[in-house]
């Protein structure tokens, strides 16, 4: 029995630009961004009515806010402006307040913008240098607890330590979004293969980390226009219908709950995406996961339930997650290899996929596609909270 | 000495903790109804809560823990961890519960093992300028 909410929504354009922008800012960046995103649905800026920004702040230290808005730049005649974020569930909570505009009758189509300057901002310093930075309220700093891979990778220690998860199994995560980005031509990894042997040559950073267990930096902007399923079929771009939405903490629980270094905030945000939308993971054709490093990638494949807890580490090795897999996993390439936009990499894809735009990369009769985000403030002792899952689909 | 790395950022709900390492006394914030302890600043989740933390104290804690899980740096995300690599960043599960984020010296990083019991050592820092003297607490090997 599929809840009311799903497939009354629709994500009717989409536009993003990744990569290196010097001399864009990300407000800029962002309003290209829209502006695409509402070309590429067929409307004019005359039809959005509402807009709302998702930027990274919690969690992820220095990224400058600003107070000026694409809106305003743009020229939209937009009755509300506001921003929503929380770590890397952007897109999970802009839909959830979009979709609310569009209940209410407050707003008939919603522009959703994002943008980022991280590669321009580390330049020289290397793709995988780590912008993020912790911000002055988290306790590690004087013991140099500075960046993500600070204590993201007490998620791969204590997951080798459990299960026995190897630095090889690691690298296959690396190597099969490799592979995916060598068919996605706007990948920044695109025409440049990656094998184990070059994943074991990798320099650790923070070990069990090498550099190419972090993700990529990026300039980048994207945004999508939603409005009704029925408002959307009548426009230039097949309609990509919201089939369900689900959100996940892990601080509900103590905060140092030792599971919760082993597994990510997926129950009950698969729960009630899953439970919306009528589905089980057996109907998903593509799965858009975040992926800031290899081991979210690991935790994910179980946490949904495509192998059991603890096999996910033999369960990428295999080749099950790469081009020709079980599972197409973060077919663009993603963060890993693709282009970092935080959850944002994830959605594009989702959206790519399912309107059959994938190119050498398109999954076969791609149907539904699910965008997993993970992230948010984290506490000591090394806690990323939040989670949030989406279903995607085509129209039926 | 110079101090050339972030500093603590000290606020109205962690200063006890701060001053309880200048005094060498590593504090958690404990339950007065049960004895529970955490860290950092929360309400005990087993006991109602009263007004602005009335039924939570500061109390010293053993000072003794396990270490949880750990990596080793190799890469100075801030310059003034240049001079340090590679240093080892564990979480230590803290004999009374809690889980603390600290280093783990005295013992080579390829010492360093999941489980292994370690405590307390105190690290006297006093910044040059205008920022006060602070504590660090970090963590060594201990015979279990």
């Amino acid at each position: 029995m599929t809840h009311a909410f799903s497939g009354k929504y629709a994500i009717a354009g989409m536009a993003f630009l990744a990569g290196r922008f010097p001399g864009k800012t990300a407000r800029t960046l962002e309003v290209e961004a829209v502006r695409l995103a509402i070309e590429d649905a067929g409307l004019r800026r005359e039809d959005v009515d509402a807009a709302i920004n998702t930027r990274i702040e919690s969690g992820s230290g220095e990224s400058r806010g600003w107070t000026d808005s694409y809106a305003r730049i743009l020229g939209l005649p937009a009755k509300t402006y506001f921003t929503v974020q929380r770590g890397g569930i952007m897109t999970h909570l802009a839909i959830l307040a979009a979709t609310q505009l569009l209940e209410l009758g407050i707003a008939t189509y919603v522009a959703v913008g994002y943008g980022a300057t991280d590669w321009s901002d580390t330049r020289g310093a290397g793709e995988r240098r780590q912008r993020h930075r912790e911000r002055d309220g988290l306790w590690g700093r004087p013991h140099g607890d500075l960046a993500a891979a600070s204590h993201h990778s007490f998620f791969a220690s204590r997951h080798m330590h459990e299960f026995g998860t190897t630095s090889d199994q690691l690298g296959m995560v690396a190597v099969s979004h490799r592979r995916w980005a060598c068919l996605n031509p706007r990948a920044q990894m695109y025409g440049r293969p990656l094998t184990l042997d070059d994943y074991r040559a990798s320099p650790f950073f923070v070990e069990p980390y090498r550099k190419l267990d972090l993700c990529l930096q990026s300039d980048s902007g994207a945004a999508f226009v939603i409005t009704t399923m029925e408002r959307a079929r009548s426009l230039r771009r097949p309609p990509i219908g919201v089939l369900g939405l689900g959100l996940g903490e892990a601080m509900r629980e103590l905060w140092w709950e030792k599971r919760n270094y082993t597994n990510l905030a997926v129950a009950t945000a698969k729960e009630s995406a899953f439970g919306q939308a009528g589905l089980t993971l057996a109907d998903v054709d593509v799965a858009e996961l975040y992926d800031c490093f290899t081991t979210e990638v690991v935790l994910q494949v179980e946490d949904y339930g495509w192998c059991a807890k603890g096999e996910g580490g033999p369960f990428v090795a295999s080749g099950a997650i790469a081009p020709g897999g079980s599972i197409p996993v973060n077919t663009g390439g993603g963060l890993l290899s693709g282009y970092y936009m935080a959850d944002w990499t994830p959605f594009v894809e989702a959206v790519t996929q399912l309107r059959g735009d994938g190119g050498e990369r398109q999954a076969k009769d791609a149907e539904v596609a699910i965008v997993s985000g993970h992230g948010g403030e984290i506490l000591r002792p090394g806690m990323c909270s939040t989670h949030g899952t989406l279903l995607l689909g085509r129209d039926a | 000495m110079s101090w050339n790395k972030p500093l603590p950022n000290v606020d109205a709900d962690n200063q006890p903790f701060w001053e309880g390492l200048r005094r060498h006394e590593f504090l958690v914030f404990r339950c007065k109804r049960c004895g529970r302890s955490y860290w950092p600043v929360a309400y005990c989740r087993a006991c109602p809560p009263e007004p602005f933390y009335g039924n939570m104290e500061w109390v010293p804690a053993s000072g003794r823990g396990r270490i949880f899980a750990f990596n080793v740096h190799r890469f100075a995300f801030h310059p003034g961890f240049a001079d340090e690599l590679p240093y080892v960043y564990a979480l230590i599960e803290l004999a009374e519960g809690p889980m603390y984020g600290t280093n783990v010296v005295g013992c080579e990083p390829a010492e360093v093992r999941i489980g292994m019991p370690v405590e307390v050592v105190y690290r006297d820092v006093t910044p040059d300028g205008d920022a006060a003297p602070f504590t660090l607490a970090d963590v060594r090997p201990v015979a279990g």
